[in-house]
């Protein structure tokens, strides 16, 4: 990769790319963007279809408490605690699945309960991380930094992506008509319990290596606003995917220009960026809305 | 000797929170013919389909008897759709029936299939639209499509005419008897009108909560009875 990025920053040298391609973390930045886009874009029509949204900032806060875990009780590095992140982040997943279809609550309500539990656990462990490492760099994880992303991400990212793209293929139909009505899906043969943990794994999956990028507060918004914002013009399940991914992908590159030139977190900006896209789509939405009345 | 009834459902009960709401129920549906459940709300017609469907932990024992692969085609009491959900009706009619993910698009055999299907239930041309953007009358008219292709060897139908005009419940009908005729299909089916009850029904049980009478329409369906129900339930009569 190296020579990847010497070779960027020689094209930013003869002005073919601005300045900030000199950087080799700003365009390890990019690429993460790029790969981010179609997987968490792709996913978040799936999350909204299956009710999924509050599920997600529970994960993202998990994630934080499987930092604190990683660093405290299992002596990973700051840098890449991906078995603590990973593994509690999975457990959590499971367990909040397999309690949600057992227990009559409503799913919000249990999220809700997993979500402070988490939290609780996470922050008396941060007492901990901070006796050790300084607050700033915990911070990378909960609001994403760019400066954090390594090439060993990229590849995990790319890893990762390919492997859920790959599932997604295979199970796409089923996820859609199980989010539409479990009876149809189950006399279409669809297995429901499987496909629930399924996407869970998948969506956890993907949160966790969105993190160093997002951040563990953010990575709810990645994966509910560029389906929400989508939503606002899509007519077919073609056009939602597509515009969806497009979303992630504007928002995430528009993001990481800002965080370079402002010097504010990348989760921040890019967060930003998906929201004010939401919010044209919404506009545009509405005026189309309003010229189909009129022509009616 | 006679085919096996394609549905065999023999002491059923279904309890929950110490409460029962079916007991001891049992009954058959025989390839090529209808069966109707009648009874007032709360009876636990649907609450049969969603053990059948395995939906509904129960205990007793339901059997199926297949002659072929054992399709169940199912048409649910209500199907809460998104109204802002942009799933076309196409989109919806090839998710249970196209291998490639319907977000990547809808081969042109599905698109012939889906059209076929739909001009079959009176939607002709309807393939592009929102299935959010359906009335409840033509949303019940795709759920129905749905559920009859391919021909089912057992077809649940709870209150499947509910919200039809009148052209499109004989519409419905005549496809209901095309496939009790032709593919030998099953049929177990709620409704409210009494009617279509005497009409389609080869065999009919009164449902509340246990079975209270069972039989041909005209058995069960006894004048007085009949006018209990209409005055209970709000039956048409």
């Amino acid at each position: 990769m190296t020579d990847f990025y010497a070779w960027l920053a020689g094209l930013a040298d003869r002005g073919a790319l601005p300045d900030i391609f000199h950087f080799a973390f700003f365009v390890r930045g990019l690429l993460s963007v790029l790969l981010l886009a179609p997987l968490l874009g792709g996913m978040s029509h799936l999350v909204v279809a299956r009710r999924l949204s509050f599920f997600s900032a529970a994960l993202g806060q998990a994630a934080l408490t499987g930092l604190t875990i990683g660093l405290v009780l299992l002596g990973e590095p700051l840098n890449a605690a991906y078995g603590g992140i990973f593994g509690f982040c999975f457990l959590s997943a499971l367990a909040m699945v397999y309690v949600k279809r057992h227990a009559s609550l409503p799913s919000d309500t249990l999220v809700g309960v997993f979500l402070s539990m988490t939290l609780g656990l996470g922050i008396c462990l941060l007492v901990a991380v901070t006796k050790r490492f300084n607050i700033h760099q915990v911070e990378a994880v909960m609001f994403g930094s760019l400066l954090t992303v390594t090439d060993t991400d990229l590849a995990i990212l790319l890893g990762v992506g390919v492997v859920i793209g790959l599932v997604f293929g295979w199970v796409y139909n089923q996820l859609l008509l199980d989010s539409l009505d479990h009876s149809l899906a189950r006399v279409s043969g669809v297995p429901s319990a499987f496909l629930d943990y399924l996407f869970v794994m998948l969506l956890t999956a993907a949160i966790v290596v969105s993190l160093k990028v997002i951040g563990a507060l953010l990575v709810e918004a990645m994966v509910v606003v560029p389906a929400a914002a989508a939503r606002n013009l899509a007519r077919t399940t073609r056009s939602y995917l597509s515009l969806s991914i497009a979303t992630a992908f504007v928002a995430g590159v528009g993001g990481l220009f800002i965080s370079s030139r402002l010097l504010v977190p990348s989760g921040g900006a890019v967060v930003l960026a998906m929201s004010a896209l939401f919010f044209v789509t919404l506009a545009i939405g509405g005026v189309r809305t309003l010229l189909s009345h009129d022509a009616g | 000797m006679p085919a096996p009834p394609v549905l065999e459902i023999s002491a059923l009960t279904v309890q929950r929170d110490r409460r029962r709401l079916l007991a001891d129920v049992s009954l058959t549906v025989p390839p090529g013919s209808v069966h109707l459940l009648v009874g007032p709300n709360g009876a636990g017609k649907s609450t049969l389909f969603g053990a059948v469907l395995g939906l509904v932990e129960f205990s007793g024992s339901i059997r199926f008897h297949w002659r072929t692969a054992g399709r169940i085609g199912y048409l649910p009491q209500s199907f809460a759709v998104d109204r802002t959900l942009p799933l076309t009706v196409s989109e919806f009619l090839a998710l249970s029936r196209q291998r490639r993910p319907v977000c990547i698009g809808i081969g042109r055999n599905q698109r012939r299939r889906n059209a076929a299907l739909l001009a079959s239930v009176g939607l002709a041309g309807f393939e592009r639209r929102p299935l959010g953007a359906l009335s409840g009358g033509e949303l019940q008219r795709v759920l129905l499509a749905n559920a009859i292709d391919p021909a089912p060897e057992l077809l649940l139908l709870d209150e499947p005419a509910s919200g039809l005009d009148d052209t499109a419940v004989k519409q419905f009908e005549q496809a209901l008897l095309t496939l009790k005729q032709a593919h030998g299909t099953g049929v177990l089916m709620v409704s409210h009108d009494l009617g279509q009850v005497r009409r389609l029904a080869d065999q009919v049980t009164l449902l509340d909560r246990h079975v209270r009478r069972t039989g041909t329409a005209d058995t069960v369906l006894a004048d007085d009875l009949a006018a209990s129900l209409a005055a209970d339930a709000g039956y048409a009569t």
